[in-house]
């Protein structure tokens, strides 16, 4: 392979040749040059003060106007045994990205680095704890048990309960444990909803997050698997006349979950409703689809029977 | 009077045609591929919404990260695009089916590939639209990429071999501006959307490249939330590169 210094000298050489036939050719005709990296005439090339994308407003919040926001912080930072900064810096965010309200402390670093953070929402809840620094690989791994243990404890000791049996994930990226209580309601999933703990390999704490959104009432009258079952063959249907793909019902659950947009593109942008109860139902296309969709999952309405979204794997 | 008018709007366009060249020439580009015909009615029954919400997004972050975005959703995104382009590349973006296939040597060589659009009205054929990581890797001819990422089902897992088509070794302790992310697992739409959500609200959240790839990743992956297929197949981002580039371009 080549060194770094010779390759990376080869782009801007180009880019100077691009320069060279620009001229060229402004000196003649004066039509402005095709840049060398177009590859076709369908590409969308953006010009980048055009681009417009999800924001997040904000607006700083002190420890003197919001003393409780900081206390609650300060316990969550230590519960996790996060590392305290040389100062501290808050700000009341409207995340535009994932449509949320948040009240964020940051620790901040000697040289004004970010070391660690905290989120609560509206109420108070913490929803995201994290720390930014990077943990050597240990000369021992602890075990899921462990894991599982100091997560427990660090929660309790930063105010959150948990319900539940826990579940103990390994971490590709870092070789650390993912413990996580997956939230229930009426004995029932909450699609995504959870409390999760990542901790390193070497037994310490990096991240928290409490996810729990909120409930629409039940229906009071829920329809039946048949039935659910019923509506999901007539979509199949539906989709397969169009498509010409058939798919094959692999299983169904009842599950509280958010409608979106999945299917549907005039249900984009819209605001984030409360979850529902639903029948979760998993499909798998077969024939041509099948080679690169390995799995369709749908969101039938528990209580008036509409698909409401699902989600899709690639 | 008139002649010297013409000389002077002659030189402004030659300047202005110079400038417009050189930006785009010294700019560095950042392709976004999204693979949307394959998922769309024609072979599935409905639009998946997904690769225009991917596609609309890594666009948009990556010209606030600084680099010039170009790319293409839908048909565009071909093999011979993907490859003639990707030399002159600084980022990488692709939104599509990839997966861990056999290397043409067979098992247990890996040779990662990701999936073209493949065109209007048609679905995805493996053995027809498969961009292989061994091509890509030959295209690069050894050039280094600032950020890669593969918003695909299992590139980030450990026997991938994308990361190497972009030089970029499977460590998390490079001191080059190198940074790659992707999923272990098979991975739902949802979860890799939210992810990238965070990730890039992270990265972009603060001016002047104040935080790092790795940040932003260690963030999105704090928020938790993320529906997975089945207990086999948890959601899992991976990354390798190095800890403290920021994004910066070049």
């Amino acid at each position: 392979m080549k060194s770094r210094k010779s390759v990376s000298a080869t782009r801007p050489l180009l880019a100077a040749a691009a320069i060279v036939l620009g001229l060229a050719i402004s000196s003649g005709s004066l039509t402005a040059a095709s840049s060398p990296l177009s590859v076709g005439p369908d590409q969308v090339g953006v010009d980048s003060a055009r681009v417009v994308g999800p924001v997040q407003n904000e607006e700083v919040i002190t420890a003197d106007d919001n003393p409780e926001v900081f206390a609650r912080a300060d316990k969550a930072r230590d519960a996790f045994g996060f590392p305290v900064g040389v100062k501290k810096v808050g700000r009341h965010v409207h995340d535009g990205f994932l449509n949320s309200n948040y009240d964020e402390v940051s620790e901040v670093g000697s040289k004004g680095q970010p070391l660690a953070l905290t989120q609560f929402d509206g109420s108070g809840r913490l929803t995201a704890a994290v720390r930014f620094d990077i943990a050597a690989p240990p000369a021992v791994r602890i075990t899921g048990d462990a894991a599982m243990k100091t997560a427990q404890r660090g929660l309790t000791a930063s105010g959150l309960t948990v319900i539940g049996q826990a579940r103990t994930d390994s971490n590709v990226a870092d070789g650390g444990w993912e413990v996580h209580w997956d939230r229930t309601a009426e004995g029932l999933a909450v699609r995504g909803d959870e409390t999760r703990v990542h901790l390193w390999a070497d037994g310490r704490i990096q991240t928290v997050a409490k996810v729990e959104h909120q409930l629409a009432p039940a229906p009071a009258r829920r329809l039946s698997q048949p039935d659910a079952r019923n509506v999901v063959a007539r979509q199949l249907d539906q989709w397969s006349g169009k498509g010409g793909v058939r798919y094959t019902v692999a299983d169904m659950d009842l599950e509280w979950v958010g409608p979106n947009a999945a299917f549907d593109a005039s249900k984009l942008n819209t605001a984030p409703a409360s979850y529902r109860l639903a029948w979760v139902v998993n499909v798998k296309p077969t024939g041509e689809a099948a080679d690169y969709i390995q799995l369709i999952t749908l969101y039938v309405d528990a209580g008036d029977g509409t698909v409401i979204g699902g989600d899709v794997v690639e | 009077m008139k002649r010297a008018a013409t000389w002077l709007v002659s030189i402004l366009l030659a300047v202005s045609t110079l400038g417009a060249t050189a930006q785009g020439a010294f700019a560095y580009t950042g392709h976004v591929w999204s693979n949307s015909d394959a998922f769309k009615s024609t072979c599935l029954g409905f639009n998946d919404t997904y690769p225009q919400s991917m596609y609309s997004l890594a666009q948009s972050q990556l010209a606030l990260l600084g680099y010039l975005p170009s790319g293409a959703l839908g048909a565009s995104f071909t093999r011979s695009a993907f490859l003639n382009s990707v030399f002159y590349d600084y980022a990488v973006y692709a939104h599509t089916h990839g997966d861990n296939y056999w290397a043409a040597s067979g098992s247990p060589n890996v040779d990662s590939g990701i999936l073209q659009d493949p065109g209007v009205g048609m679905c995805n054929s493996s053995s027809r639209d498969m961009i292989r990581s061994s091509s890509i890797k030959a295209a690069t001819m050894g050039t280094p990429y600032n950020l890669v990422v593969m918003s695909t089902c299992k590139l980030g897992a450990s026997n991938s071999t994308m990361p190497g088509a972009f030089q970029i070794e499977k460590t998390k302790s490079s001191t080059q501006r190198k940074f790659y992310l992707g999923y272990a697992y098979t991975t739902y739409d949802s979860s890799a959307y939210r992810f990238e959500r965070a990730f890039w609200s992270y990265l972009n959240g603060d001016p002047n490249h104040s935080r790092t790839v790795y940040q932003a990743f260690t963030y999105a992956q704090s928020i938790g939330g993320y529906a997975s297929p089945d207990s086999a197949n948890p959601f899992q981002a991976n990354w390798w590169g190095n800890p403290n580039y920021n994004g910066t371009p070049g």
